[in-house]
């Protein structure tokens, strides 16, 4: 089982492919403005190291947001592409999921991405427990919902009242968390943006 | 000579179009996903919901027109992509889908740009002849290009502000008329007279259009009437409109016949299906002896099928990017 992993949900790029529990290559960077030109050289690059071809992989994970609305949809036009031609299954994680999973500790974990304004996009984690689903949330009722020692892990510079680890992914243990995972329908995978676009939220008010 | 199949994908606006184009002349399929009537309540595009549309349907779009053709991706030489102008969001969607192909099916990425897909929309309906004089017309361009060969495109002149399918929209809109108002105009200016006194644009001897001027004016108008609480006709409205419009852009294009000797007249972008342009363009055609192409109705609007034959053409003459390609919002015609 050869398993491609894509994030783009922030201007970094992470990606990996996993050969039966076994991280073959991976790729953590920050591309910045850079991410639509450069995240498929990337992953093509990728593929060489790793010496295999596109259609020696066999499944696909891919995180569909929240986060930068065009970065998750660069990452998940690619990862649908590759899955629909291939003809392979492909499922969807959060990207707060994948933060969550990449951190080893018993306390309740708090991924946030910084949704501006006062608002982040975050979750809360105990063990398998959800307390908070994915939310567009502002900070300080992340702090309400808080009710045992926790850790915040994020890869913005927010200014927080707790502990906070600076994500950075592990690609292998998110790819084994999710190996089984309900597969859907490469047609079917959509981004999960938490949020209306700002036409959709105005008509809304109006109406 | 060996038949070349080049699969073209187009996300510019508000639209997710793929085609297979045989040979840049044959359309074998296409399939097209508008999203017209969600921007509708709106007033006109939302960029954001663009991008969002186009990346639930963009899978979706090109295994239907694969299907249609009866074709897979293997069977085809080279794919073609919109890489701009247009709406940033919605160009990246086609980009990523088209590179992530390119990838897997190690096939050619041709970029092309859009008003070229505009202009090579006629080399679906007959074989273009150069010198060519194209008119591109549309919601976001209003420009006299001219062409010795293919791939070969010197800007005469263009808008100094709004475009004219702009104009359009927005007269519509001025008259009460729902977007996308710029045929709902043509259509009206059928049954009306020319009866309002509108300034004609820019009469000079340059290849540019002005149609500021004439938008105001219609404002100006509707607003002194309104006030006057006098009832606007608004097909004569719609005709006195257009008329001053359409002269304007036959005008320059009839000038630019005559000084460069031109044997093919194209008719390029959404405007060309005004069926007020259309007549005037034929009657030109007429006037001056010079073969006319415009693109049937459906390659008028945004769409992949045009995409492609541009695609073809560009392909032959070794016009091919690396995974690095990039959209761009805006960009010269080259």
């Amino acid at each position: 089982m050869i398993t491609l992993y894509i994030d783009t949900s922030s201007s970094y790029l992470y990606a990996g492919i996993v050969k039966d529990s076994n991280l073959l290559v991976e790729v953590k960077a920050d591309l910045g403005h850079n991410l639509s030109e450069m995240a498929l050289p990337k992953i093509s690059d990728m593929f060489e190291k790793a010496k295999l071809k596109a259609c020696d992989i066999n499944k696909i994970i891919v995180v569909n947001g929240p986060g930068s609305f065009t970065g998750i949809r660069v990452g998940l036009t690619i990862a649908k592409v590759f899955a629909w031609s291939l003809n392979i299954p492909i499922t969807t994680i959060t990207s707060l999921e994948a933060m969550a999973a990449s951190v080893d500790d018993s306390r309740l974990l708090v991924p946030i991405i910084d949704a501006r304004h006062g608002y982040v996009y975050a979750a809360i984690y105990d063990g398998d427990n959800v307390v908070l689903e994915p939310s567009y949330i502002k900070l300080e009722d992340v702090y309400k919902k808080i009710s045992s020692e926790c850790i915040f892990i994020t890869n913005d510079s927010i200014e927080l009242d707790y502990e906070k680890w600076d994500y950075t992914p592990n690609i292998l243990t998110i790819v084994n968390k999710y190996a089984d995972k309900k597969e859907i329908h490469a047609h079917k995978v959509n981004p999960e943006y938490l949020k209306l676009t700002a036409a959709e939220e105005s008509k809304l008010n109006a109406s | 000579m060996k038949d070349i199949y080049i699969l073209g994908i187009e996300s510019s606006c508000d639209e997710t179009s793929c085609s297979i184009v045989l040979n840049g002349t044959k359309e074998i399929a296409t399939t097209i996903s508008s999203q017209i009537d969600i921007h509708k309540e709106y007033g006109g595009v939302v960029p954001e919901i663009a991008s969002r549309e186009h990346v639930k349907n963009i899978t979706i779009i090109i295994e239907e027109c694969l299907e249609k053709a009866k074709m897979d991706i293997k069977d085809i030489d080279a794919i073609a992509i919109t890489y701009g102008p247009g709406l940033i969001g919605s160009l990246l969607i086609g980009l990523e889908a088209a590179k992530t192909l390119s990838f897997i099916y190690n096939k050619p990425l041709v970029p092309v740009h859009h008003i070229a897909g505009h202009i090579y929309a006629n080399s679906l309906e007959k074989e273009m002849q150069f010198p060519l004089l194209a008119l591109v017309v549309s919601g976001g361009h209003t420009e006299l290009v001219l062409m010795s060969d293919h791939y070969s495109f010197e800007k005469l002149g263009g808008t100094l502000d709004d475009a004219i399918g702009e104009c359009y929209d927005k007269v519509a809109r001025v008259i009460g008329l729902e977007y996308p108002g710029g045929p709902k105009i043509d259509k009206l200016a059928s049954i009306g007279n020319p009866t309002y006194k509108l300034p004609v644009p820019l009469n000079d001897d340059s290849y540019n259009f002005s149609f500021s001027g004439l938008k105001s004016a219609v404002i100006n108008l509707n607003h002194k009437l309104e006030q006057r609480g006098e009832e606007i006709n608004k097909a004569d409205l719609a005709k006195s409109f257009q008329t001053v419009a359409i002269s304007s852009l036959i005008n320059k294009t009839k000038k630019a016949i005559q000084n460069y000797n031109i044997k093919n007249l194209i008719v390029a972008g959404g405007v060309a299906a005004s069926k007020g342009l259309r007549d005037e363009i034929f009657k030109l055609g007429e006037e001056l002896n010079v073969d006319v192409t415009i693109p049937q109705m459906k390659y008028c609007t945004d769409n992949a099928a045009m995409i492609a034959a541009a695609g073809y053409y560009a392909y032959k003459l070794g016009r091919i990017a690396d995974l690095k390609l990039n959209s761009k919002s805006s960009d010269k015609l080259s």
